[in-house]
């Protein structure tokens, strides 16, 4: 498009190599602040639901549905954009194409994706928001369904290092690449990109040209979603390498990039928070209080996040990780959201209360870490969690002690 | 450039290309042979030369050919 000079060499920079994911993280999370001070911080398994919700209204079974529509569910949007928007930054940057894996590692994608529709509803929330929004909202069952996670991507990658050996036709077999961005004749799929730029941006405007508070607020999501699709697909942000790295290859740069971004998240929630940005009464500052604070303290949290865990590792891919990965055309990631959108709906409707009520409400607390710890305790907590874990990865990462490859 | 075992990697995401790289090189690759890796996941651009860096086996070249990335590794 541009063939030389300082417009063309800006474009290189973003769309040429990846991005450190170190910069993803901290983009990612002063936008997840932005989100907060709109409405509501990022999250993600809650527009999964609503999507599958949605898919069986029309299907006509309606025990499993929802009455709000998709269009008007900001989560929901987002994550669509989101999925577009790594559609976008993928041809823009040469890198999409559709890739059709080996049928065993699509049937991995579906039971993947099933168990995180059934670990984020158990659990209440996802690696995004339980984790990347969770942990900084001084929630105490964050660190649980934290901890969940751990166990889950650490209990999968066992699985998978042992189906290598013992079953190894899985992921081998006939596998298709389709429309290549660095094949040739592909030059039309950055101009696709820019189209879709232009047509995203047509979206916002019907939004929000509307002018009531809603469509507003749904017509910003439409714009945060294309930029967290472009940032997520340039830096390659992925909370399973962050988990599963240590384990795996033992290299500290994910998790590292995940520590950053939660320090960047805590101290932006923590000021909204404490000074209950946004409102003024006493209730409503409560109300921002415990914001992305779910009733999950503590074992309804850790069984979540273990199957959640579990799932995200074998998929290759958390919530948000399987949308930009979808974005990019990894057809098992395809596979991953559907088989999230069949489960979600159906465990947040015959499994959760059956959870519920075997577990005593003591298991199950909605639990904000100030109350008990006060602001400062709070948040001296977790920055000494996260200086732990970041002695621990670097640590790892020079001995090998914990890494299997 | 001699290569002496091919590593098809075509339509598999991450983890899956690591995971079989670091499995080809360990048990079926002796030092000094050369292992050509074919893939199509865009991260194998920076993985695969993370990961060799880390364990210390050698990046000989890697290209891009309509649509694959390919790699050729020296076992340490």
């Amino acid at each position: 498009m541009f063939k030389s000079g300082i417009l063309r060499e800006l474009f290189d920079k973003l769309f040429g190599k990846s991005w450190p994911m170190w910069l993803g993280g901290i983009l990612l999370a002063v936008l997840n602040i932005l989100l907060f001070v709109i409405k509501y911080p990022w999250g993600a398994s809650g527009g999964y639901i609503n999507i599958g919700q949605n898919i069986y209204q029309t299907l006509g079974m309606s025990n499993l549905g929802t009455s709000v529509p998709i269009n008007l569910h900001t989560v929901a949007i987002l994550n669509i954009i989101i999925v577009l928007g790594a559609f976008i930054s993928s041809l823009l940057s040469k890198e999409f194409g559709i890739r059709i894996a080996p049928i065993g590692e699509l049937v991995k994608g579906l039971l993947g994706g099933a168990l995180m529709g059934i670990g984020a509803t158990v659990g209440v929330g996802c690696t995004t928001g339980g984790f990347f929004t969770g942990v900084p909202a001084l929630s105490g069952g964050a660190l649980f369904l934290t901890l969940g996670f751990m166990i889950g991507t650490f209990a999968a990658l066992r699985y998978l290092l042992w189906e290598m050996e013992a079953l190894p036709n899985i992921s081998m077999g006939k596998s298709f690449t389709f429309l290549s961005g660095n094949g040739k004749n592909m030059a039309w799929q950055r101009w696709l990109g820019w189209i879709l730029i232009v047509i995203v941006l047509f979206i916002f405007n019907a939004y929000t040209s509307k002018n009531t508070p809603l469509m507003k607020i749904v017509g910003w999501h439409v714009i945060f979603g294309l930029i967290l699709g472009i940032i997520l697909q340039r830096s390659r942000y992925c909370i399973v390498r962050a988990f599963r790295e240590p384990f795996m290859t033992g290299e500290s740069s994910a998790p590292v990039a995940i520590i950053i971004s939660v320090l960047v998240g805590l101290v932006g929630f923590t000021v909204i928070k404490y000074f209950g940005v946004g409102n003024a009464g006493e209730l409503a500052t409560r109300a921002i209080e415990l914001k992305s604070v779910y009733p999950n303290f503590w074992l309804r949290a850790l069984i979540g996040g273990f199957i959640f865990g579990l799932g995200m590792t074998i998929a290759g891919g958390c919530a948000v990780g399987t949308l930009w990965r979808a974005g990019e055309g990894h057809v098992k990631l395809w596979m991953s959201i559907l088989g999230f959108l069949i489960m979600a709906p159906i465990s947040k409707k015959f499994i959760v209360p059956g959870i519920v009520k075997i577990l005593p409400e003591s298991l199950r607390k909605q639990m904000y870490l100030p109350d008990y710890l006060g602001y400062t305790g709070a948040v001296i907590l977790l920055l000494v969690i996260l200086l732990l874990w970041y002695v621990f990865v670097k640590w790892n990462e020079k001995t090998g002690k914990c890494s299997a490859l | 450039m001699q290569v002496d075992q091919t590593l098809d990697c075509k339509g598999l995401s991450c983890p899956m290309p690591i995971i079989k790289l670091s499995k080809t090189l360990k048990k079926q690759m002796k030092s000094g042979e050369v292992l050509e890796m074919i893939g199509t996941d865009p991260g194998s651009k920076t993985d695969v030369p993370a990961w060799c860096e880390k364990t210390g086996n050698t990046l000989l070249e890697s290209k891009e050919e309509d649509g694959a990335f390919i790699f050729y590794i020296k076992k340490k």
